[in-house]
């Protein structure tokens, strides 16, 4: 499934109805849902407030392959910025170090099972997988 | 969507999603809070980065004056998002289970 969204935060109530269409295809563990929408948000945020040269839409792409859902956001006319190259939080640190923002990314690389990035004719795409357990009840 | 207002006992009530299009009617809602702030996310179904940031600055607010916010009620799921950002060491995360 395939789509496109203004580059709006607004536009992320239709991302999670999209996601929604997507997984009633099959029966999965909503439980694994977090994961899926918290990396399609901070990616799609992240590509809003840090490309703001560019106008056109970005392009959101969910498959299945296999038992896995492998989901991909696409931005046009862009520089390149790879979020899998985000250094680590110190999620060790006190309260006085931390600082609300740039928390995002780094979640992602913890709930995904893999991420990668490519940059080609100024299009940044990124694309991660999550294994998602079957419900057969 | 989200919900975010006073229940019983002056607890805060958060119910939906905290993400990045409803963080700030949630922070404009816990600016008003005063200490102590004891949040009910029982009904909340998700939160991205955007709604953790809504309640570390929160928390530092409060936390300047003694006290900070404490949550209770968190579902599983919701509250693997507190541990792996670290923020269930900076303010108490009650697991609902």
């Amino acid at each position: 499934m395939e789509m496109t969204f203004k580059r709006s935060i607004h536009e992320l109530p239709a991302i999670v109805a999209a996601t929604d269409l997507f997984f009633s295809e099959r029966r999965t563990d909503p439980a694994l849902r977090l994961p899926v929408d918290l990396s399609i948000e901070e990616l799609f945020v992240n590509m809003v407030k840090y490309n703001q040269d560019t106008g056109h839409d970005i392009t959101l792409r969910l498959d299945w392959i296999g038992d896995a859902v492998e989901i991909s956001l696409t931005d046009y006319d862009v520089e390149p910025y790879d979020p899998t190259r985000v250094p680590d939080i110190d999620v060790d640190a006190p309260l006085a170090a931390r600082q609300p923002g740039g928390m995002g990314l780094y979640l992602v690389s913890k709930m995904v099972d893999a991420i990668h990035y490519e940059y080609r004719n100024r299009e940044s795409k990124v694309t991660f997988t999550k294994r998602m357990a079957q419900d057969h009840a | 969507m989200l919900d975010i207002r006073y229940g019983e006992d002056r607890q805060v009530l958060l119910v939906g999603r905290l993400d990045a299009a409803q963080a700030a009617t949630a922070q404009a809602f816990l600016d008003e809070v005063a200490p102590p702030c004891v949040i009910d996310a029982g009904g909340l179904e998700y939160i991205s980065s955007a709604g953790l940031g809504v309640l570390l600055k929160t928390h530092k607010r409060l936390a300047a004056s003694g006290s900070g916010i404490r949550l209770i009620n968190v579902n599983p799921h919701v509250h693997d998002v507190f541990r792996y950002s670290g923020m269930d060491k900076l303010f108490s995360v009650t697991c609902s289970t």
